[in-house]
């Protein structure tokens, strides 16, 4: 990773990018796993070189399967709280108090070999909760999981962090799960950061212009607006048009002249994976 | 019936230091190992026959070792019990072999690494979970001896405080170099079957071509290869034995040496293993 500044504020963060982008290295860093050759950085007001007492305070849900199959759920999390620094009591009662949060019941006297996709998920969840961190870290939360589990994990991520004191930080392919959680958003490409800010100023677009969305030919409704002297470009799947005066008839006249149907005119307002392909395929025009 | 959300309390205790987390890993470990039966008959059995070895040993002295004087020396044939070796390696590959090689399988070290513990805490811990076991072979039998010899009135204190000193310092030589190696060969393969077969290859792969090559070709130098002979070596020179074939201060910078190049590779190895991967 290099040319990394990024101050990140309390709550849920989305971190995203293609594969090679960071993320991993990002995240090994936030868990003081690896130091970082130049720079620095403080997590939680702490130096990330600080190791032990950092992590003291960040519950990490690993992406891969990482779950000892001998062992029941509530020994799993009971010991894993042990290992936190609990002491064995309170890390018994956590750890019914945790599974219980996350939905694993009469199952947690089961064997985690026997446990189903979700019900893993939902236990790697458990043990990054049990000793009450203030920082999680979630790497692909809902990986492998049915649409149903995926939407239970997602409630579970939501509900931590609109809790009050704790903080997420969510890596994830999945960009529409980052969308809807976070509420500021890192963007890394090939171990650069390409955008970081707040969720909803980077998806609003441009306040000079409008986003129309249609169903007929793009192409020839741009060159009628452009033939009548608006500044137009097709973008995804509609089309972007600076905003001066007369804009809105233009382009009703253009769709009843050409047939077409105007589905959206309003302000651009673009999802997370409009704006992270737009700006990988920018950094990837800009690097080649 | 009312349905509220799920939630949970906030801890308000706080967090314990390394010491219990690491105590939590052995603690943790040794249940595990003995609820799983291979462990438990490895640990039984060659306890239960090492120890009988030196009880019959000390009752029946002049019988089973005649001529053998009942001075320090004689302690020397109760460690010189092959049922020792080949207990000690038994117990190091079918407990040492997967304290990492499960972990690594199953990657249950990202769950450890991700905690407040160092790469060396989870190291000590592991090691932890295997000293005192292989100890129940290595030194229990060798201290007992002594101890009944000196309720049997057959050894005078001071020969019996030597002897259990010996014996301590002689066992913890030979447990934390099996502990030493089989943690090294459980943490560079995901497989516990690879690591176990390697414990045997170490000891008996080394000491059986070792003795043949020395008989054949009167090279007795070829005995500092073995393990077993470096070990025998050394508890000759300790319990005041006649010399074998190899000195005792090769054989004990050898028994050494790979100890401590052991758990260092391994520390060194486990540094490199990536817990968050991507």
């Amino acid at each position: 990773m290099d040319d990394l500044s990024v101050a990140i504020p309390e709550g849920a963060i989305g971190l995203v990018g293609p594969n090679g982008a960071g993320k991993t290295t990002f995240l090994r860093l936030l868990l003081s796993l690896v130091r970082p050759t130049s720079g620095t950085a403080r997590v939680l007001g702490r130096d990330i070189q600080d190791g032990v007492p950092l992590r003291e305070r960040i519950g990490y849900m690993p992406e891969h399967d990482c779950l000892i199959p001998d062992m029941t759920g509530v020994g799993l999390v009971t010991y894993m709280g042990r290992v936190s620094g609990l002491d064995t009591n309170t890390s018994m009662s956590r750890a019914h108090d945790v599974l219980q949060f996350v939905g694993v019941e009469e199952e947690r006297y089961r064997k985690i070999a026997e446990y189903s996709a979700g019900m893993k998920q939902k236990v790697k969840l458990a043990q990054a909760m049990v000793h009450d961190p203030e920082l999680y870290i979630f790497d692909e939360p809902t990986t492998g999981l049915d649409p149903r589990g995926r939407s239970e994990m997602l409630d579970l991520v939501r509900l931590i962090s609109n809790s009050p004191g704790r903080n997420v930080i969510l890596s994830s392919h999945i960009l529409p799960d980052v969308e809807t959680i976070c509420k500021y958003v890192i963007i890394l490409d090939g171990g650069h950061q390409i955008a970081a800010g707040d969720m909803s100023r980077l998806l609003s677009g441009a306040t000079d212009r409008l986003r129309i969305d249609i169903r007929g030919d793009p192409e020839a409704f741009v060159r009628r607006l452009s033939e009548a002297g608006f500044e137009t470009e097709v973008s995804g799947p509609g089309l972007r048009i600076t905003r001066q005066p007369g804009v809105e008839g233009a382009v009703f006249q253009v769709a009843k002249a050409l047939g077409a149907e105007v589905r959206y005119m309003g302000a651009e307002v673009r999802s997370l994976e409009e704006l992270f392909l737009d700006l990988v395929a920018r950094t990837d025009a800009g690097g080649g | 019936m009312s349905i509220s959300l799920p939630t949970y309390t906030r801890r308000d205790m706080p967090l314990l230091g390394r010491g219990h987390r690491i105590r939590a890993i052995i603690t943790s470990g040794l249940r595990r190992e003995f609820k799983r039966p291979a462990a438990i008959v490895t640990v039984g059995v060659g306890t239960l026959i090492t120890t009988a070895w030196s009880i019959i040993s000390v009752f029946f002295a002049p019988f089973l070792l005649p001529g053998q004087p009942l001075d320090l020396s004689f302690f020397y044939t109760m460690a010189a019990n092959p049922a020792i070796l080949f207990f000690v390696t038994l117990m190091a590959s079918v407990i040492g072999s997967g304290l990492i090689a499960d972990d690594l399988d199953t990657m249950a070290l990202s769950l450890y690494l991700s905690r407040p513990i160092t790469h060396r805490d989870y190291l000590i811990a592991k090691a932890a979970i295997l000293v005192p076991l292989i100890s129940m072979v290595a030194i229990f039998p060798l201290v007992l001896t002594p101890f009944l010899a000196a309720l049997l009135g057959r050894f005078s204190w001071v020969i019996v405080l030597q002897a259990i000193g010996l014996s301590l310092v002689i066992g913890l030589l030979l447990t934390a170099f099996y502990a030493s190696v089989s943690l090294f060969l459980s943490s560079i393969t995901r497989r516990k079957s690879y690591a176990a077969a390697g414990v045997f290859a170490v000891t008996f792969g080394l000491t059986i071509p070792a003795e043949i090559l020395s008989l054949a070709t009167r090279n007795q130098s070829l005995l500092y290869l073995s393990p077993w002979e470096d070990f025998l070596a050394v508890a000759r020179a300790a319990f005041g034995a006649s010399a074998g074939p190899i000195d005792w201060p090769g054989a004990l910078a050898i028994l050494l040496g790979v100890t401590v190049l052991a758990s260092l590779a391994t520390y060194i190895r486990m540094r490199a293993v990536e817990v968050v991967s991507g």
